[in-house]
């Protein structure tokens, strides 16, 4: 079984593509100059960078450790400096706590079954099997460029008890159906479900790209071996598509984390805060105006986010 | 990858055959809304919220769009649009391959350190953010100026991520190659790396121009004056009231909002396709 | 990663020395106004308007040039969708124009960031409905004016009330729940009355009954959600839930279809629901719905919301600017400019007027108007209305005691406090 991970570091195992090499590098070039074109190539970005993403950033860390409302937007050094009570605020509020929860329900669930659905697509579309494949890319993309107000409006009237389709369908077999949106323990079920319909088209694309720069010739040795498609699926293009699989978690792990527009548009929230989000409750936060309490709980979102992309390196990243 | 020259047995018909019910059960499914968005921009206010929704439109009207066009300045909002996702856009696909490429294929001290500061960028809430960002862009004397509107979105964590990722698994030997044939840094990447990242570049074109397309609060924001808005910006001018949505209005914007997304969408998918004629990894 | 190390320690070192000096801003109440200069207004004036009056307004106000050769009014007008988020940060960046417009309830948070000007003597706050002023008064200083006003009143199908045996509007709070309950009984209607069951503004329609009931409710400085006109303004509130009255799951945009094919039978809402209705009802449907005022109990007493008109006090051109709000608040130009984009006038003279005396419905608005309340404009209202929906949706879904409903929004008030 080929190994998939194309070396970066030198004088390791290297992939199918040059059995017996063992790849030296560096060797023929100077230390000094190579840390040169690194940051020569690297440049441009990184004082953009750090000017428009790096000083708001820690501008935004010290806002957390004050008592910041809007109030005091004007005369921002006025503040009190208040240390981790922000903080420590948030583990004693109970709507946080809910949202917390609900965050991490969404996230369990959704990440795995939009990225399933993604490279479901994406592995159908790129297979030979399928003519029309252009209309088929675009229509899945659809969804994560559709306005979410045409969306919304689509979705609760699928899901509306009375007129809707889901539940006339559910009639059709003998179940009655429930009022998704408003029932506390479906209404999330319920956003998961339209959340992956929305974005898996997103992740569609971007492992369409990874398995086109797939070699053919992987395949071809594969098929020599005797192997059949799932199983050149499971040893060619799952290996092979590592990093772009571990991009996709990634990415969707930290939109998901960061869930906002679906609960926002569709149950602000509701019922009964059963799908109150973390982000949903930071907005509702810096609309109020507590901007040194709202930039605590972002930055508690934000370790969360490291957490689990952290645990994705782990899981699915390359031994750099 | 392509089975196409693998003789077509009755099982592999079969397998077709199911393969192709599902996908296009998918693309009903998916589909439904944006078809919906699309038509009920030619109803009238009044059918647009009756429930349960209508598919074709009763009384199909051209009233919505006449109305966007001649309330909005509709050239001036398109070209600013237009303007900035584009520069954006360039930008991200120029720098973040740069950087990308840097990261996975070069050594130079910093580099774990840098990719980790960009990544955890990319992991910051962005809410949190948006005053400090506006403060500073303020100070720099850019509020209500193009470069206000473009320069925080140029260099883009999201594009570096998936630059490096991709280029992660593209050969050490071909460049190695190159460079024992004594070519450039710079020409290596701009004549042997980049040209096989077709893909990936189509994709992050994508993406970036969806995500600037689409952003509303940071132009709001930073403009002062109409004349710098960009298209979601007015459209949310005419449609969304204080006590009331104009859906019609509203629609209408989301279509001719959604249709430049889609030509880029189209015209990017097409180059990328053609590149995997060309991407003989062999 | 040196560099940015040092950056970084500079950057908390200086927040740090700057944090230790400063005291924290003034502004919020205790100001005294500075006068106006007399004359005709000159120069630019720039303004932020939203919505429908943003797009208006810059004609409309070429009669202002007219009358003050010399004065331009440059509008530029900013959508609803995020209009708060654009001011918190303009004064934040000190990129405020010379006016602007303002929701009501957001009065108190700008004021105390000090970016206000206090209002000049120039305006008479007698010409103004009491309620719609007091909005705009942080610490007894006024800080805007208002500009158009809104309320809310009962609409209810007065066909299918008087098929139920009820001819004339419902006066107290008993005959308006045989009124909806008649309906349904009578008039095959399915919900009576529909009222919001908690969730993003509900406190517009609970607090009337509160107010009607004599309670205080929310001060400047007190505010006292646990008393027993509360309770049971609460009580009555969830009855209509509870006697299946009120739907508590109804989808978002069914409302309006629902009225006119005759499934609700009333519900309570503001001014622009006349227009919807007439949209969606078609013709001759305005014979067919009316509005009554809010139901009495000690009074009746409904919730007044509308727009203030506010000058910054890092205005360029702040005299021309008062002139300008001045103008824009005499009884003529109120009335002209609700024929322009039907807005209630804040000005009680305008209502004398035939345009708005002689309309079916709006009389009814006056009349309510006249004695129409508003919460306070303190700094943390919308974090206090946003704990009292929160625990309305417990009362009307979850079947919550109202008791235990005044309690819990009390204690949350109290520990959010009025941000003075």
């Amino acid at each position: 079984m080929a190994t998939a991970r194309v070396a970066t570091v030198p004088a390791k195992q290297v992939g199918a593509q040059s059995p017996g090499r063992p790849a030296p590098v560096a060797r023929t070039r100077p230390r000094w100059r190579q840390a040169v074109t690194g940051w020569a190539f690297a440049a441009p970005f990184s004082v953009l960078f750090l000017v428009f993403m790096a000083v708001p950033v820690v501008a935004s860390l010290v806002m957390s450790l004050t008592d910041l409302r809007a109030t005091d937007l004007r005369h921002p050094f006025g503040v009190n400096f208040v240390g981790l009570d922000n903080y420590a605020k948030l583990f004693s509020d109970g709507l946080f706590r809910r949202a917390a929860v609900n965050t991490l329900i969404f996230v369990a669930i959704g990440v795995p079954l939009t990225i399933v659905t993604g490279l479901a697509a994406a592995s159908a579309l790129n297979s030979g099997l399928v003519r029309l494949r252009a209309l088929f890319r675009v229509g899945f993309y659809l969804p994560v460029v559709t306005s979410i107000v045409a969306i919304a409006v689509i979705w609760r009237f699928l899901l509306d008890p009375g007129a809707g389709l889901v539940d006339n369908l559910l009639a059709l077999v003998g179940i009655d159906g429930p009022n998704w949106l408003f029932d506390t323990s479906l209404a999330l079920p319920s956003l998961i479900v339209m959340a992956t319909w929305r974005n898996f088209g997103f992740l569609m694309v971007i492992f369409l790209a990874g398995l086109q720069s797939i070699p053919i010739h992987l395949y071809e040795a594969a098929k020599l071996d005797g192997a059949g498609r799932w199983q050149q699926f499971r040893h060619v293009t799952l290996p092979m598509l590592r990093p772009t699989l571990l991009f996709g978690g990634v990415v969707t792990g930290i939109g998901y984390l960061q869930l906002f527009e679906e609960p926002f548009v569709m149950t602000q929230g509701g019922p009964l805060s059963s799908t109150l989000s973390v982000s949903y409750h930071i907005y509702n936060q810096f609309g109020f105006g507590n901007y040194g309490y709202a930039a605590a709980a972002s930055y508690v979102l934000f370790v969360a986010i490291v957490g689990l992309s952290l645990l994705q390196f782990r899981l699915l990243g390359s031994r750099d | 990858m392509s089975t196409v020259d693998a003789p077509v047995r009755g099982r592999d018909r079969a397998a077709r055959a199911v393969l192709y019910a599902v996908l296009a059960l998918g693309l009903l499914v998916v589909i439904g809304p944006f078809l919906w968005m699309l038509l009920s921009s030619f109803k009238p206010e009044a059918e647009i919220r009756q429930v349960p929704p209508t598919w074709w439109p009763e009384a199909p009207t051209l009233g919505n769009y006449r109305e966007l066009f001649s309330r909005l300045d509709f050239p001036r909002y398109f070209l600013n649009s237009t303007l900035v996702a584009a520069l954006v856009t360039l930008g991200n696909l120029v720098f973040c391959s740069a950087v990308g490429y840097a990261l996975a294929k070069l050594r130079f001290p910093g580099r774990r350190g840098l990719f980790v500061v960009v990544l955890g960028m990319l992991m910051v809430p962005a809410m949190v953010t948006f005053v400090p960002q506006f403060v500073l862009v303020s100070n720099l004397g850019l509020t209500n100026t193009y470069a206000g509107l473009v320069l925080p979105f140029l260099a883009g964590p999201f594009g570096v991520f998936l630059m490096r990722q991709y280029l992660l698994s593209v050969p050490d030997d071909l460049i190695e190659a190159a460079r024992v044939d004594g070519a450039g840094e710079f020409r290596i990447f701009w004549q042997v790396v980049l040209p096989l990242c077709g893909p990936a570049l189509a994709t992050l074109g994508i993406l970036t121009f969806l995500a600037s397309w689409n952003n509303f609060l940071w132009p709001l924001v930073v403009a002062t004056t109409e004349d710098k808005y960009t298209l979601p910006v007015a459209l949310a001018l005419y449609s969304v009231g204080q006590n009331r949505t104009d859906f019609g209005l509203l629609l209408a914007g989301a279509v001719v909002v959604v249709l430049p997304v889609l030509v880029v969408f189209l015209v990017l998918q097409r180059q990328f396709l053609r590149g995997i004629a060309t991407t003989g990894l062999k | 990663m040196r560099g940015k190390q040092r950056l970084g320690v500079a950057v908390v070192a200086l927040a740090a020395i700057a944090m230790a000096g400063c005291g924290r801003g003034s502004g919020g109440g205790g100001e005294e106004a500075k006068s106006v200069g007399d004359g005709k207004a000159t120069g630019e004036i720039t303004v932020w308007a939203m919505g429908a009056e943003g797009e208006k307004l810059a004609a409309f106000a070429k009669q202002f040039s007219t009358e003050n050769p010399g004065a331009t009014v440059n509008v530029t007008a900013v959508p609803w969708d995020a209009a708060h988020q654009k001011i918190a940060t303009a004064i934040a960046a000190k990129q405020t124009p010379d006016v602007s417009m303002i929701g009501t309830t957001w009065q108190g948070e700008f004021a105390k960031t000090g970016a206000l000007d206090p209002t000049p003597n120039l305006i008479d706050k007698s010409a103004f409905f009491p309620g719609a002023w007091d909005t705009t008064v942080v610490n007894a200083t006024s800080y805007a004016v208002p500009w158009y006003v809104e309320t809310r009143l009962i609409y209810y199908r007065k066909d299918l009330a008087a098929q139920a045996g009820f001819m004339s509007a419902p006066k107290t709070w008993d005959e308006l729940k045989a009124m909806a309950k008649a309906m349904q009984e009578k008039a095959g209607v399915k919900w009576g009355l529909s009222l919001q069951p908690g969730k993003t503004g509900s406190w517009q329609s609970v607090l009337p009954f509160a107010w009607s009931n004599g309670a205080e409710v929310a001060t400047a400085d007190k505010l006292s959600f646990d008393k027993p006109e509360v309770v049971e303004a609460l009580a009555y509130y969830q009855s209509f839930f509870t006697e299946k009255i009120s739907p508590t799951d109804l989808p978002d945009g069914t409302l309006e279809p629902d009225f006119v094919k005759g499934q609700i039978g009333a519900f309570v809402s503001g001014p622009w629901h006349v227009g919807l209705l007439n949209e969606q009802g078609g013709a001759g449907f305005s014979d067919k719905f009316a509005v009554a005022p809010m139901p009495t109990k000690k009074s009746s007493t409904s919730f007044i919301g509308g727009s203030n008109l506010a000058v910054f006090k890092d205005a360029k051109n702040r005299d021309s600017a008062w002139k300008f709000i001045a103008w824009l608040t005499k009884p003529e130009v109120q009335v002209k400019w609700y024929q322009t984009v039907n807005d209630l006038p804040a000005v009680q003279k305008s209502w004398d007027d035939p345009a708005l005396s002689g309309d079916k419905f709006l009389p009814t608005f006056g009349a309510q108007l006249k004695s129409a309340k508003a919460p306070p404009a303190i700094s943390t209202w919308e974090q206090v209305a946003a704990a009292f929906d929160i625990e309305v949706e417990k009362l009307a879904k979850a079947g919550q005691d109202p008791a235990a409903t005044a309690k819990a929004v009390q204690t949350k008030a109290d520990s959010i406090g009025t941000g003075g």
